[in-house]
């Protein structure tokens, strides 16, 4: 693209604003990060202390070495990534009829799934108990995904569905034209196209089970224990256990931001940059 | 007595082939929560496995949650059918689970344990059913008192106070500048604070009881060190416990009400400026502050009665309570434990001990968990900020329990 | 290949079956419940009472005030995460040194679980120990410190900022990844073309971005008026109803009152509201995708 912008201009105009977002979606993650190292004196003190005289890592030593949170932080992975899979795997095929048939039911289907996500979790988690209880899936790896890919498809079809009606039908009706199966069509032509929405999808369903709370603790138990539920077990009844909690706060939010940064460097800008010259 | 009978043989039909495994070892499986993840029941079980060979424990650690969570698993469990043998448990909830008929008597099981006679009388008594059964086996107790700053004491001459005027003097001698009188607990949980000084004054849970002259008029005290006298922070009514804990030890307050739990935080920030005192009481000497419990029980649903009582009680028994409480920092039920004390400095343990005379639970009631959790933090909320009438608040606490 | 009338539905079926199975029971035993007085710890007794729990939301003081906090609540906060994240996507879009570092670090606040938040907001708007009195206090821009979650006026919004916090990466991702797809050639014809910015923005950029932006609002809106985690570290509803919403409402009636009947229809009555919003919308996107 050409840029006709001065240098000064520029920096006013997008270093500058970048640099304050940047400092905007860091500053509370920074000020925890500086509380995770501070001595357990310096964290509740007056007047507040700023940059502690003795920063220390024994926060994240008790952390890891002490407490099962290694051990949660894997148990996440694993739910996150799967019911990532599971979520694109159940949503991509169910976007790509909405978005590329006129059926009967179509509009009422879609509003179902729309509708069904208004339910306040809340109260759904006793009875999605029992069920989970009578399907033998309590505690385990399975029962987590499950839980979290179901309540993400109606979002994720629904992203999907807005991002495939953006690709012109045409592309897809020429190549069937031109002799392309169905399949053919879908994993050469729209796949690609659609990629940057799958992606970004995708992190949507990693990031809503990463930080999932609710359904993990229901759900979940002695096998298996994501980070949200382990990071809850720091605050007690009488104590808050500040340390663990911000270093352990402080690391959760990292896979997240790495897995975005590779997949910025590596998927979205390739691929974008491939399906636009098409 | 022949529901009962007609149950224990059926469970003890089906459990038969349940609970006895290949090598014949029963597996109990227990409930608890602990303030810090760091510690474990590990090398307690151990000890009561290797004293007990035939018995597994296999303790699931679930998410305290402000309490919510931590019963919201367990209720959940219990509808789901899927409940633990035991379970660490408060009197709070201890009417709401016998309605869900889930509780077991265990009048006959204690009636057979020899160290049962090392609980006093006492807690025994406090944790008694009001059907006068006995469900839970006592664990760990605290009773709330006052902390105050020596040192500020001293500065602005005054001695730990005895009675509300007292107390309401040495608030407002000791609050100048950054440094308020009373750290007043205002979120959730902090009935307590009220409670000292409002069922102290002559409030009661009994039909009416809210709304008598004396009652209201020792809420509308209560309300006014607050709007009137301003010696709580104007932060008191989002504060829970941290808050009031931090801002003590931070010297932002100079008197606040907890309980042993927070003894050495408190000691470890401030040294010798901090001690306690039993709370005040009221011009007729009557009294009231908090006991704060924490028990075992066992599950109606169990099929292994036997070996959880066998794992609670020795739980509650002498050394392995006092090792249970250096997890908890809380006080050991056992007399004998008691004796010879280690775990927080003499003067707070002197404090709770003295405290007792005057220590009592809320009223064991389907309604009070609600009372904590909503309707008490709301009210008390709205009438410090002056949205509604200390008056209506009262009112509105005898409505919820009397309708 | 010819694509049979069923075709369509081979597709949809595993999606529709994996819903089926795990949110419709939940869903239809929320529903039943608030035609009854289910108390949990009663479930011998679970009296049909019909439409009682509804009656009884007309006369309850709490539930008017939750839910104009919802309004307040929906609006402030997807607004606001909105406006962040376009702004943020905007930026992101152009092409300046450190921009695949920033694209990254703008989604540290939603990397975050909901219970830090509220917790790391809540340490830091503290009354006396806070760093954000302190700051305050230090540039003179207050003279005293401020109860920020304490004090009924401000409460709320204190409690919308935290949230506006953790929810404007969503859409910032959303955003840029519409913005991507718009061809670089358009943008390029278009100022050649001599179009400015705003024009620009508003010819080539509005029409990619308006399907997904529309679809990100309606699925943010739902989210977010069912949001409650925050709010529940971080004020547990009070001061008083001040950050009373419906959800939290509904919550508080169902896990502390263990009044599931009264919990529900407060619930349904949420959905229903956000049913009208969303047929709203689908009514108009559809009639657009139907072609």
């Amino acid at each position: 693209m050409i840029d006709r912008r001065s240098r000064t201009q520029r920096f006013f105009e997008i270093e500058l604003p970048a640099a304050i977002l940047i400092v905007i979606a860091l500053a509370p993650y920074a000020w925890m990060a500086i509380t995770s190292i501070k001595p357990t004196a310096d964290i509740a003190r007056f007047p507040v202390v700023y940059w502690p005289d003795e920063p220390t890592l024994i926060h994240y030593a008790d952390l890891l070495a002490r407490t099962t949170f290694p051990k949660n932080l894997l148990d996440s992975f694993i739910v996150a990534v799967s019911a990532c899979a599971l979520g694109l795997g159940l949503s991509v095929p169910a976007a790509y009829a909405f978005s590329r048939f006129g059926f009967f039911g179509r509009r009422f289907l879609m509003t179902q799934f729309l509708t069904i996500n208004m339910f306040p979790i809340v109260l759904m988690i006793i009875p999605l108990f029992v069920a989970m209880r009578s399907l033998g899936l309590l505690d385990t790896v399975p029962g987590v995904v499950l839980g979290h890919a179901t309540f993400a498809i109606p979002f994720a079809i629904w992203m999907l569905t807005s991002y495939l009606n953006g690709i012109p039908k045409e592309l897809d009706e020429a190549a069937m034209v031109d002799g392309a199966s169905r399949v053919q069509t879908i994993v050469k032509i729209l796949l690609p196209l659609a990629a940057p929405g799958i992606v970004s999808t995708g992190i949507y369903i990693f990031v809503a089970s990463w930080n999932e709370y609710l359904f993990a603790m229901m759900l979940s138990g002695q096998n298996v224990r994501t980070v949200t539920v382990a990071l809850q077990m720091f605050i007690g009844e009488y104590t808050i256990q500040w340390g663990l909690l911000t270093a352990g706060g402080t690391l959760v939010a990292l896979p997240v931001t790495l897995l975005f940064l590779f997949v910025q460097r590596h998927l979205i800008g390739g691929l974008t940059a491939g399906a636009v010259k098409s | 007595m022949k529901r009962r009978t007609f149950l224990a043989a059926t469970t003890a039909a089906i459990a038969a082939p349940a609970i006895v495994n290949a090598q014949g070892t029963t597996t109990v499986r227990w409930w608890y929560h602990f303030d810090n993840p760091q510690h474990s029941p590990a090398e307690l079980i151990a000890k009561f496995e290797a004293a007990n060979p035939g018995i597994k424990i296999q303790a699931e650690s679930i998410p305290w949650g402000g309490g919510n969570d931590y019963y919201t698993r367990l209720y959940a469990a219990l509808v789901a059918n899927n409940a633990p043998d035991c379970a660490m448990v408060k009197l709070a909830n201890m009417s709401r689970l016998l309605e869900m008929r889930a509780l077991e008597p265990l009048d006959q099981q204690i009636g057979g344990w020899a160290d049962a006679s090392d609980i006093s009388a006492n807690l025994w008594n406090l944790h008694k059913a009001p059907d006068g059964k006995r469900y839970y086996v006592p664990l760990q107790y605290v009773v709330l008192y006052l902390y105050y700053r020596v040192d500020l004491f001293q500065q602005a001459g005054v001695a730990a106070p005895k009675t509300f005027d007292e107390f309401l003097k040495a608030a407002q001698a000791t609050t100048k500048g950054d440094v308020f009188g009373f750290g007043m607990r205002g979120g959730a949980g902090g009935h307590d604070h009220w409670g000292s000084f409002v069922l102290g004054g002559g409030a009661t849970f009994e039909k009416g009881g809210m709304v008598t002259p004396k009652a209201l008029e020792a809420n509308r005290w209560f309300v006014a060190l607050g709007r009137d006298h301003k010696v709580f922070p104007p932060s008191a009514p989002n504060d829970g416990f941290r808050q009031i804990v931090d801002n003590f030890k931070a010297g932002r307050t100079a008197m606040t009400i907890h309980h042993v739990g927070s003894a050495n935080e408190m000691v470890d920030a401030l040294g010798d400026k901090v001690s306690a005192v039993p709370v005040p009481r009221a011009a007729d000497g009557k009294g009231w502050t908090s006991f704060g419990d924490e028990s075992n029980a066992i599950f109606a649903s169990s099929r292994n009665k036997a070996a959880a009582f066998r794992w609670i009680s020795w739980l509650s028994t002498n050394e392995s309570n006092v090792e249970f409480n250096k997890f908890t920092g809380q006080l050991t039920v056992s007399n004998k434990g008691a004796a010879n004390w280690t775990l927080h400095p003499k003067r707070f343990v002197d404090a709770s001990a003295q405290s007792l005379a005057i220590a009592d639970t809320l009223p064991n009631v389907p309604a009070t968990a609600d009372f904590l959790r909503t309707v008490w933090p709301t009210n008390m909320q709205r009438a410090l900020l002056g949205q509604i009438q200390p008056d209506d608040m009262m009112r509105a606490i005898e409505r919820h329990y009397h309708g | 290949m010819v694509s049979s009338r069923l075709t369509p539905y081979y597709f949809l079926a595993p999606a529709i079956l994996a819903t089926a199975a795990i949110v419709l029971y939940p869903v239809a035993s929320t529903l039943w419940m608030s035609f009854h007085d289910f108390v949990l710890y009663r479930p011998f007794d679970v009296p049909f009472t019909g439409l009682r729990n509804y009656e009884r939301l007309l006369a309850d003081e709490a539930f008017w005030i939750s839910l104009w906090n919802s309004f307040v609540w929906v609006g402030l906060a997807v607004g606001l995460q909105f406006a962040l994240g376009m702004t943020a996507a905007l930026i992101l879009n152009e092409s300046f040194a450190f921009r695949s570092l920033a694209r990254a670090l703008v989604v540290v606040p939603w990397a975050l679980p909901s219970v830090i938040i509220g917790l790391m907001f809540t340490w830091v708007y503290d009354y006396n120990l806070g760093l954000l009195n302190d700051i305050l206090l230090r540039f003179g821009f207050i003279k005293s410190p401020v109860a920020w979650l304490a004090d009924p006026d401000i409460a709320l919004y204190a409690v919308i900022v935290a949230l506006v916090w953790q929810g404007f990466p969503f859409f910032a991702v959303i955003i840029l990844a519409g913005l991507q797809a718009i061809p670089g050639d358009l943008h390029e014809a278009a100022e050649i073309d001599g179009a400015t910015r705003l024009q620009r923005f508003r010819h080539v950029v509005w029409p990619g971005l308006k399907g997904v932006i529309l679809t990100a609002l309606l699925l943010r809106t739902i989210w977010v008026a069912n949001s409650l985690d925050v709010i529940l570290v971080m004020t547990g509803g009070g001061p008083g109803y001040a950050t009373h919403t419906l959800p939290l409402y509904a919550f508080l009636r169902a896990y502390s009152g263990m009044e599931f009947g009264y919990g529900s229809a407060l619930a349904v009555v949420l959905t229903l509201f956000l049913i009208s919003v969303a047929a709203f919308y689908v009514r108009r996107t559809m009639r657009e995708a139907f072609r």
